[in-house]
C-alpha cells in the first residue's frame, strides 16, 4: 500500500467535499449517486476511506467553509460510515449510515425536483445491504440482529416520502422492492401486505408509469407472494409477466423467476420446453426429474425427486405445488398403459384391468392393493383428469371412447 | 388475588367450582382461580397481582385435574378451565418468562383445548354450541403460536424439544379442509421456516402426507393411514375432516361406479373404515338410498341423482381400529 501523506489525506477529503457541493449545487443526480454508494468500494470511496482513517480530524474541514454547511449533516455521519465500513466495523458503519441517509432525505424533501431520485435509490439500496452486513456481525457476537428491521423502517419512511402527487411519485416502486427484499429476508412476509396495498389501490399510482425494471422486480416477489398462498392462476400470471419484460441478458434474474415459475407451470400441466431447461442449468438439475416423471408417467421418479430436493423446494415453497403433481402422473401412467393396449388390441384397449395398474406400480416399487387404485381411478374421474368408469365387481376401469383424457388447458386440477 | 376475591364474592360471580359448599356468596383461596381480564393495563398492575411461576404451575395442574370431574356438564367444566388458563397465559405473557417449564405449561394447554374440541363435538345439540367450539379453536391456535414462539426463543444449538415434532405437527393437520389459511400465514411459507430436524420426524411426516392425501383425494389411504398411526390428540384434530373425507369417497362411488355394478355395503364400510351398521345411515344422511338383493345383502346403487354433504349435520361415526380414542 502506498503511504499516504497527511496533506494527500487533507487533499483528497477536500475534493470529496467540493464536488459534493458542486453536484448539489447543480442538481447533479447520476454523479451524486456516485458519492453514497458505501459498500460498492468503488476506488473513489476506497481512496477517501483511507485519507478518512488517517485525517481523523474531518469535522473541523467541515465546519471550515460556510459552502459544506447544508451537507454537513449528511456528509459527516455519512464520512463515519464509510470509515468504518473501511476498517469492517459493519455495524458502526450501519449505525453512522443511518444518520447520513435520514438526514439526506430531510433535504431530499425541500428539493421539489426528482433530480436525487437516482442518489435515493442508492442510499435505500445501501441502507437495507448495510443492515444485512451489520446484523451477520451481530449474530456472530451472539447478539440480536435488528438492524435489517431497522432498515425497513427507513424505507417505510422513504415510501411516505415518494409517495405524493409529484413527478418523484414514480421511485415508489423501486423503494418497495428494497421492502421486499427486507421483509423476505426477515420472513416477516406479511408486511408486504400493506405496501403492495398502497401501490395498487392508491390512485396516485399508475402501474404503467413506473420503470420497466422496478415492475419486473415487484411482478416476482408479489408472484412468489402467490406461490406462498397457493393462488397459482395469479402466481403464473405475474411470474410469467416478469419473464416476459424481464432483460434476456439478465440470466440470474430469469433463472430466479423461473424457479418459481416452473412448479406453477407444471401445476396447470404445462410442460416447460427442453430448451429452456437446458439454457438455464441450474433450473434443470432440480426440475428436470420431476418433468420428467410427468412426461413417464413415473411416480417413483416424482416421489425421490420430491424426497432428494425437500430441504430446498421447502424452503423456496414450491414443495407443497410439486406434491400436487402426483395426479397429473398417475394419468400420465394410465394413458401410457392405454396406449399400449391400443397397440396390441384396439378394440378392447379402453378396458383397463385394475391389476394391470397394480403390476405397473409394483414395477416402479409403489406398492398398492387394487382397492387402493380403485380409489386413484375413481378420483382420476371424479377430478375430470379421466372419462370413463370403474366397475367393481370386475375390477375393471372403463375408459370412454372419446378424449379419455382431458388436458388441464392451464387451469389448475380441480379441488 | 384477595382484592378480586372479596369482589367476586360480593358480586357472587363465582364459578361451581370455586364455591365453599355450594355456597355462591363464598369461596376460599383454595378454591378461587383468577379470572381472565381483558382490559389489563400492564401500567396500573403491580407485581403483587401477577402470579409467580410456581404458583401459576400448581394452579395449572389444579385446573387440569378438574377435567376428569363427573359432577358437572362438560361444557361447565370447559368454561372455566378456559378462562382460568386464558389468565394464566396472562399473567406468563407479562412476565414475559421463557423457559422450559412455561414451554411445557403451554404444551398442557394446547392438549385441554384439543381434548375439548373432541369433547364438545358430543355437545352439539345445546345453544351456543358452534360459537364455544369456535371461541375453542381460536384460543387453540393462540396456544400453538405462542408454543412455537417458545421453542424457538429458548432453542439452544440444534436441539429441538421431546413433544415439539407432535406439536409442529399439529398446525400441519389443522390445515385439512378448504380453509387455506386457518393461522393467518401460509402452510408453505410456515414449514420454509420449520428446522429440518422437525421435518424429518414422524409426526410432521404422518401430518403431511395425510394432508398430500387429503389435498389429492386419496379417500382410501387419508382413512387408513390415520387409523393406524394417528396418535390420541392428531386423531382429536383430524376427526371433523373424517366424515368429509367418507363422503367424498361415496361421492365418488356414486358418480364414477359402474350403473350395473352396485357396491356392497360390506365392501364399502372397509373402504369408510366404518361399522357395517353406520354405512346405511351415513349414506341416506348423504341423500343415497341403500337396496338389498335377495339373500339380504345390502349394497349402493351408483349413479344415484341425489347426493348432499354438509358438515354440520353429521354426527361422528367412529373410524375403524380407533374406537379407543373415542372417549
Amino acid at each position: 500500500m502506498a503511504y499516504l501523506s497527511m496533506g494527500e489525506a487533507h487533499r483528497r477529503i477536500t475534493e470529496y467535499l467540493n464536488r459534493f457541493s458542486d453536484v448539489v449545487l447543480n442538481q447533479d443526480g447520476s454523479s451524486l449517486k456516485q458519492l453514497l454508494s458505501v459498500s460498492s468500494n468503488s476506488p473513489l470511496l476506497l481512496s477517501l476511506a483511507d485519507a478518512l482513517n488517517l485525517f481523523h480530524d474531518y469535522n473541523r474541514l467541515l465546519k471550515q467553509s460556510d459552502r459544506f454547511s447544508q451537507i454537513s449533516e449528511i456528509v459527516s455521519p455519512l464520512f463515519r460510515s464509510i470509515q468504518n465500513f473501511r476498517l469492517g466495523n459493519l455495524l458502526d458503519s450501519y449505525n453512522a449510515f443511518e444518520k447520513a441517509a435520514n438526514a439526506f432525505l430531510q433535504e431530499f424533501r425541500n428539493w421539489e425536483s426528482a433530480w436525487a431520485l437516482e442518489a435515493l435509490y442508492v442510499i435505500a439500496y445501501e441502507i437495507r445491504v448495510l443492515a444485512e452486513r451489520a446484523d451477520r456481525e451481530l449474530a456472530s457476537v451472539g447478539k440480536t440482529p435488528e438492524k435489517l428491521k431497522g432498515a425497513g423502517s427507513f424505507l417505510m419512511k422513504v415510501f411516505g416520502v415518494l409517495a405524493g402527487k409529484g413527478p418523484k411519485r414514480v421511485g415508489a416502486l423501486y423503494v418497495t422492492c428494497q421492502l421486499f427484499k427486507v421483509y423476505f429476508k426477515l420472513g416477516t412476509v406479511h408486511l408486504c401486505r400493506s405496501v403492495i396495498r398502497s401501490i395498487e389501490t392508491a390512485r396516485i399510482f399508475d402501474f404503467e408509469e413506473f420503470p420497466v425494471r422496478d415492475k419486473v422486480t415487484y411482478m416476482y416477489y408479489t408472484g412468489r407472494l402467490e406461490v406462498f398462498n397457493e393462488n397459482f392462476p395469479a402466481a403464473d400470471q405475474k411470474l410469467s409477466y416478469a419473464l416476459t419484460h424481464c432483460n434476456p441478458h439478465r440470466e440470474a434474474n430469469i433463472r430466479m423467476i423461473l424457479k418459481y415459475l416452473i412448479p406453477v407451470k407444471l401445476s396447470v400441466g404445462v410442460l416447460p420446453k427442453n430448451w429452456l431447461l437446458e439454457k438455464y442449468n441450474l433450473i434443470e438439475i432440480t426440475y428436470s426429474n420431476v418433468v420428467q416423471a410427468l412426461k413417464r408417467g413415473d411416480l417413483r421418479l416424482l416421489r425421490h425427486a420430491l424426497q432428494d430436493h425437500e430441504d430446498r423446494f421447502l424452503r423456496s415453497g414450491v414443495y407443497l405445488v410439486l406434491e400436487k403433481l402426483e395426479l397429473q402422473v398417475y394419468q400420465r401412467l394410465v394413458k401410457k398403459i392405454y396406449i399400449i393396449q391400443k397397440q396390441k388390441d384396439p378394440s378392447k384397449a379402453h378396458q383397463i384391468k385394475l391389476e394391470v395398474i397394480v403390476k405397473a406400480l409394483k414395477w416402479l416399487e409403489m406398492d398398492m392393493d387394487v382397492d387402493e387404485v380403485e380409489c386413484i381411478m375413481s378420483i382420476l374421474i371424479y377430478k375430470n383428469l379421466m372419462k370413463g368408469y370403474f366397475a367393481h365387481k370386475s375390477k375393471v376401469v372403463v375408459l370412454s371412447k372419446q378424449d379419455p383424457f382431458p388436458k388441464l388447458n392451464g387451469k389448475p386440477v380441480n379441488s | 388475588m384477595t382484592g378480586e376475591r372479596a369482589q367476586r364474592e360480593r358480586l357472587r360471580d363465582l364459578a361451581v367450582f370455586e364455591r365453599l359448599n355450594g355456597n355462591p356468596g363464598k369461596t376460599s383461596p383454595t378454591l378461587a382461580v383468577k379470572k381472565f381480564c381483558r382490559t389489563i393495563a400492564t401500567k396500573h398492575t403491580q407485581a403483587s397481582d401477577v402470579r409467580p411461576l410456581p404458583v401459576l404451575e400448581e394452579t395449572l395442574n389444579y385446573l387440569l385435574n378438574l377435567l376428569d370431574s363427573m359432577e358437572h356438564p362438560f361444557e361447565v367444566v370447559h368454561d372455566f378451565i378456559f378462562d382460568r388458563t386464558r389468565s394464566i397465559r396472562q399473567d406468563l405473557s407479562m412476565q414475559n418468562i421463557i423457559n422450559d417449564q412455561t414451554i411445557h405449561m403451554y404444551e398442557e394447554m394446547v392438549k385441554f383445548h384439543i381434548i375439548s374440541h373432541h369433547k364438545l363435538l358430543t355437545c352439539s345439540n345445546r345453544p351456543n354450541f358452534s360459537s364455544v367450539h369456535y371461541l375453542n379453536m381460536e384460543q387453540l391456535k393462540k396456544c400453538l403460536t405462542s408454543l412455537y414462539a417458545l421453542y424457538e426463543e429458548n432453542r439452544d444449538s440444534n436441539s429441538i424439544y421431546e413433544n415439539e415434532p407432535e406439536f409442529r405437527s399439529f398446525h400441519v393437520l389443522l390445515h385439512l379442509g378448504s380453509n387455506s389459511q386457518p393461522l393467518g400465514e401460509s402452510l408453505s411459507l410456515w414449514l420454509s421456516h420449520v428446522p429440518s430436524a422437525i421435518l424429518k420426524s414422524e409426526e410432521m411426516f404422518f401430518a403431511r402426507r395425510l394432508l398430500r392425501f387429503f389435498r389429492m383425494g386419496n379417500y382410501k389411504r387419508f382413512l387408513c393411514t390415520t387409523a393406524t398411526e394417528a396418535s390420541c390428540l392428531q386423531f382429536y384434530i383430524i376427526e371433523p375432516y373424517i366424515n368429509e373425507v367418507r363422503a367424498l369417497a361415496l361421492s365418488c362411488v356414486n358418480s364414477c361406479g359402474y350403473i350395473h355394478h352396485p357396491y356392497p355395503i360390506a365392501h364399502l364400510s372397509k373402504l369408510l373404515m366404518m361399522k357395517e351398521l353406520d354405512v346405511e345411515p351415513f349414506c341416506n344422511a348423504c341423500g343415497l338410498k341403500i337396496s338389498t338383493d335377495e339373500q339380504g345383502n345390502k349394497f349402493l346403487a351408483t349413479k344415484q341423482k341425489i347426493f348432499h354433504y354438509s358438515k354440520d349435520v353429521f354426527p361422528s361415526y367412529c373410524l375403524l381400529g380407533l374406537e379407543h380414542f373415542e372417549r
